[in-house]
């Protein structure tokens, strides 16, 4: 007599469908024989998978094609059978977090800005010396920078994020660097403002109608839906300048920042010991060649934004607006 | 007169004003004076407007007021706090239809990314829209290393496995596709007609030939003239029936041909091709032999053109010492 196993595995009771599943194969003398080859493994797998499951499964047809599909089927139907097992992890970092849903201005911790690399600056020999009231001392030839005050000037960013999103302003999230692409992207979309991932092009604020001229406008009522009939107007405006500018990469953007200098748009900015703080108008003292750091930030500034649009739609239900009413054109004042 | 007083928003210190200004008092020794030419009175004595004393010199708009919903009175009914804003969020890259096209064709393939694909090459051959075409349709410049991202994101959606292919996927992928697929453009198999007769088309240099091929016992038309007729040399006579000769086919078929265009060299080797592609269709089975004979391959050369500084397309003018 063979016994393999006297107790069940943890793992594999979990295997178990029903008390019809032959305990007797634990204590049997002959091993089990399949007659499995290449030819029939799959409908062996399915067989297999059929009777773990209750889900039905349809025959296959002898094509390719809907071998492919079947076989992906299974595939999926095996991973959810099987997605409870192994063990569990402990808490640990997982990049699309950061961009799927990112953590509010008040989640901000130190912790969090150290696991995320926000401390760390530059070799000492590459410093602006403006930044010496952010920086916390020297580790290894680098510059870490003082995480109370990433802190409180992420904060203090949120709070101006979400202000001018709650009055109606217009945020533009700009991060140029490979990667920063989906932070940059979600951030806009959190705070329903505007993104830029490429390059920015020099001109269009102090030059807006040859550079963004061509792009459309809309009007839009408290609760953000768009307004009809104000196309005609919108054709000769003047383009739009953003409200509040939060820059990821100030170092490559100084066309930007100086664009906004020239025309009062107040801009954000992440500072590393190597950038000039005084190319923005709020700086962020923080790590700028981290992916994680980048991302936690702008995740961070896309939420406050986020709470800015609800103040926003709140206080406008509050006002008793509905909209207006759908076949309403503009100009009627009745 | 109406009375007419200063609303605070000029920001002078209204209080220290007459509280109303009789119209009949506008006069230069005003102790007010300088401050109420500035401002524009209609007939009637009321004020219209002035801009002469707003204080903040900042561009409007930029620190947003406060928001008040309650509407006025002569407001009522139009939306209140309508704004401007971009139309889409990609407004400040200055493509923003194609930025748009870009983000939604990545976040589509991030959520089929895990779907089986086929082979690489396997997948359905696609034309997709050109530099061009696509700059039309979005009415943006831009760049053709741009074009070539979304470019490389359709392939990648269009190798997901047709038999799992999501609906939302094909219908994103479909407005890239050329309206006309040149890849299903086959051309039609010849076939032996009711009387026995093959179309041939061959060409070479600036000839056309078009041959009719029946079976017989060897007689050659050529634009109605035997082909001694026609061709004078006699390499020219060879050329024009030796995919018949290479054969040993001569004395089996007969040809009647139409040639025109070009001289005697092209018209004869326009007719090798033709010949050749008409008896391929009645003994599929001598291709092999055909294309050892050289008669398969359309020759693509054609005269080069003249450039300037040249005598003809690469001759030099002779040296001329001054």
């Amino acid at each position: 007599m063979i016994l393999r196993q006297l107790a069940l595995r943890q793992g594999r009771r979990v295997f178990i469908p029903s008390a019809s599943r032959p305990w007797i194969r634990f204590l049997n003398t002959e091993i089990e024989r399949t007659n499995i080859t290449v030819d029939n493994a799959n409908e062996a797998n399915l067989d297999y998978i059929g009777s773990q499951t209750d889900i039905p499964i349809a025959p296959i047809e002898e094509t390719g094609e809907s071998l492919v599909s079947s076989s992906y089927t299974m595939w999926l139907n095996q991973k959810k059978q099987t997605a409870h097992l192994g063990s569990t992890l402990d808490p640990h970092y997982k990049p699309h977090t950061l961009i799927n849903r990112p953590p509010s201005p008040k989640d901000v911790t130190l912790e969090l800005l150290m696991a995320s690399q926000a401390h760390l600056g530059h070799a000492t020999s590459l410093w602006k010396p403006q930044n010496q009231r952010y920086i916390f001392g020297i580790h290894q030839g680098i510059h870490i920078i003082s995480l109370d005050i990433t802190a409180a000037h992420l904060r203090r960013a949120a709070k101006i994020v979400e202000a001018v999103c709650e009055r109606g302003g217009l945020v533009l999230f700009v991060g140029t660097r490979e990667g920063q692409d989906r932070c940059v992207v979600n951030a806009a979309k959190l705070a329903g403002g505007c993104h830029l991932f490429e390059r920015w092009i020099p001109g269009s604020i102090t030059n807006g109608q040859q550079i963004l001229g061509r792009c459309k406008m809309k009007v839009v009522d408290d609760l953000g839906n768009e307004i009809e009939g104000y196309e005609e107007q919108l054709i000769d405006r003047a383009t739009l300048k953003p409200d509040l500018v939060v820059c990821m990469n100030p170092l490559e953007n100084y066309v930007l920042l100086h664009e906004c200098g020239l025309n009062a748009i107040p801009t954000i900015g992440i500072i590393d010991t190597d950038a000039d703080p005084t190319w923005v108008t709020y700086p962020i003292p923080a790590n700028d060649d981290s992916l994680r750091c980048v991302n936690l930030i702008a995740g961070v500034l896309g939420r406050a934004g986020e709470e800015g649009q609800k103040k926003r739609q709140a206080a406008a239900l509050k006002a008793g607006f509905t909209g207006p009413s759908p076949n309403r054109k503009a100009g009627d004042a009745s | 007169m109406r009375a007419a007083w200063l609303p605070t928003k000029f920001g002078l210190g209204s209080q220290l004003l007459p509280l109303w200004v009789p119209f009949s008092q506008q006069t230069s020794r005003h102790p007010y004076s300088s401050l109420l030419r500035a401002i524009r009175y209609s007939r009637r004595g009321t004020i219209i407007e002035s801009r002469q004393f707003v204080t903040s010199l900042t561009r409007r708009g930029i620190a947003a007021p406060e928001i008040c919903f309650e509407p006025k009175d002569s407001q009522k009914g139009i939306p209140g706090h309508a704004r401007v804003v971009p139309a889409s969020p990609s407004y400040f890259t200055g493509k923003p239809e194609f930025t748009d096209n870009l983000l939604f064709l990545q976040d589509l393939l991030r959520k089929y990314q895990t779907l089986p694909v086929v082979q690489p090459g396997q997948a359905p051959r696609v034309a997709w829209k050109t530099l061009a075409q696509y700059r039309l349709v979005v009415g943006e410049p831009v760049k053709a290393s741009k074009y070539h991202k979304i470019v490389l994101l359709l392939q990648r959606l269009n190798h997901i496995h047709p038999s799992l292919l999501p609906e939302d996927v094909k219908s994103a992928i479909a407005p890239y596709k050329r309206d006309v697929n040149p890849h299903e453009n086959v051309p039609n198999q010849r076939t032996v007609d009711r009387f026995g007769r093959v179309i041939g088309v061959g060409r070479r240099k600036s000839s056309t030939a078009r041959v009719w091929l029946v079976e017989g016992d060897g007689e050659v038309l050529i634009n109605g003239k035997p082909l001694v007729g026609v061709f004078p040399r006699v390499h020219d006579r060879e050329s024009a029936i030796w995919a018949l000769k290479a054969t040993g086919r001569i004395d089996k078929y007969n040809v009647w041909a139409l040639v025109e265009g070009g001289g005697t060299t092209g018209q004869a080797e326009a007719l090798t091709l033709g010949v050749a592609r008409a008896l391929l269709v009645h003994e599929p089975s001598l291709k092999p032999a055909l294309r050892r004979a050289g008669c398969v391959t359309r020759d693509p050369r054609r005269v080069e053109r003249k450039k300037p500084g040249k005598l003809k397309a690469r001759k030099m003018p002779a040296w001329v010492k001054r």
